[in-house]
């Protein structure tokens, strides 16, 4: 299920047509087709990877971007299994797809604690050509994320605004999960060693 | 597109989605997304069998939907099921008639340049089985030979 060797395994996750796909595309390919090619929805779940260095360490990142569509339920709840991060997308200009996003951060809460959460609204480019389109409230997306001590994003595949910026700090968040977890598994060895050492001076506590 | 072909299934997941399939055949009718949840775990099973019932599964679908986007989708399972049996001419038959009802399809396209990529080295490596059966073939014959030629000699 990792998809080959992958240091973090992330999962996008959102509403048919919120771009999920074009967010990957963006930041793999580095391109946008949503003007040229007609949009196209997900069969299932892509796969891609991309390394990113991270104090000066390599980490290799995939991403299983899910089909939106609600047939696909199911088997979006198989990929999110084990993912250290999830990129929860929707569409600012579209409250339906905020409503769904809702529904998938209730879905890691429930079965994924150890997951974090990334909040992504996109389209940005469309909102900042007419403010009038936003149909999802700034204040209510940070509000969400807040409860799950996610972050959000605004994010544009198309001009490319904040797309890298969203896997860097994925990235730099699993190794800094990582390097605490380390520390805590070393000062729990040091408090085994003592014990023991502790022990083996008093033969009678061996048995 | 290899991680997608050689993601399997969790068996608990195949069990699940098996037995909610087999209690609705049981009640007399199986809906199309039970039947698609559970062929989809067929077909990422790691047995030939649970592979050819999940295309079987797939087919039957197929033939019973006049929506062009579910049917689209069925041809994909079907077809990455028959990469997966390493039929990679039969699933090439079907990503093509993903191309047919959306033009340029990019999973499709991907999968089967996938499939003919690796038709391309099976055909490679079967070749060399081959191949080197003949040298070695020719190697005993050629010993054989060299053998009967020594003994007059001595």
């Amino acid at each position: 299920m990792s998809g080959g060797k992958v240091d973090i395994k992330v999962v996008l996750l959102g509403k048919a047509y919120a771009g999920k796909t074009s967010l990957v595309e963006r930041y793999i390919h580095n391109r946008f087709l949503g003007e040229t090619v007609p949009y196209q929805n997900t069969i299932g779940a892509a796969f891609g990877a991309k390394t990113v260095t991270v104090n000066n360490k390599n980490v290799i990142i995939g991403i299983w971007d899910t089909a939106g569509s609600e047939r696909y339920e199911a088997m979006s709840k198989i990929y999110y299994r084990g993912a250290k991060a999830a990129v929860v997308c929707y569409d600012l200009t579209e409250k339906a797809s905020f409503d769904r996003a809702r529904f998938w951060i209730g879905e890691l809460q429930k079965h994924e604690e150890g997951c974090r959460i990334y909040l992504c609204g996109t389209k940005y480019d469309i909102v900042e050509e007419n403010p009038a389109l936003r149909s999802v409230d700034e204040k209510e997306a940070k509000a969400l994320a807040l409860d799950v001590r996610g972050e959000v994003y605004v994010t544009s595949s198309k001009t490319g605004k904040d797309i890298e910026k969203i896997f860097i700090n994925i990235a730099s968040d699993y190794m800094a999960s990582k390097a605490a977890a380390a520390q805590k598994e070393d000062d729990e060895e040091i408090v085994k060693l003592r014990r023991s050492s502790k022990k083996s001076n008093c033969p009678a506590c061996k048995s | 597109m290899e991680s997608i072909i050689q993601d399997n299934v969790d068996p608990i997941d195949l069990k699940n989605y098996e037995a909610l399939y087999n209690e609705q055949s049981r009640r007399g009718h199986v809906n199309e997304k039970t039947q698609f949840d559970y062929a989809l775990c067929l077909v990422r099973s790691r047995y030939i069998r649970d592979m050819e019932k999940g295309i079987a599964l797939l087919e039957d679908l197929l033939r019973n939907t006049k929506d062009e986007m579910s049917k689209r989708d069925y041809l994909f399972y079907i077809a990455v099921g028959f990469v997966r049996l390493k039929e990679y001419g039969r699933a090439i038959e079907y990503t093509e008639a993903i191309c047919k009802i959306e033009p340029g399809n990019r999973q499709a396209k991907q999968l089967e340049s996938y499939a003919k990529g690796k038709m391309n080295t099976d055909g490679l490596i079967g070749m060399a089985i081959v191949g080197g059966a003949v040298l070695a073939v020719g190697g005993i014959i050629g010993a054989t030979v060299a053998a009967f030629k020594k003994k007059p000699k001595k």
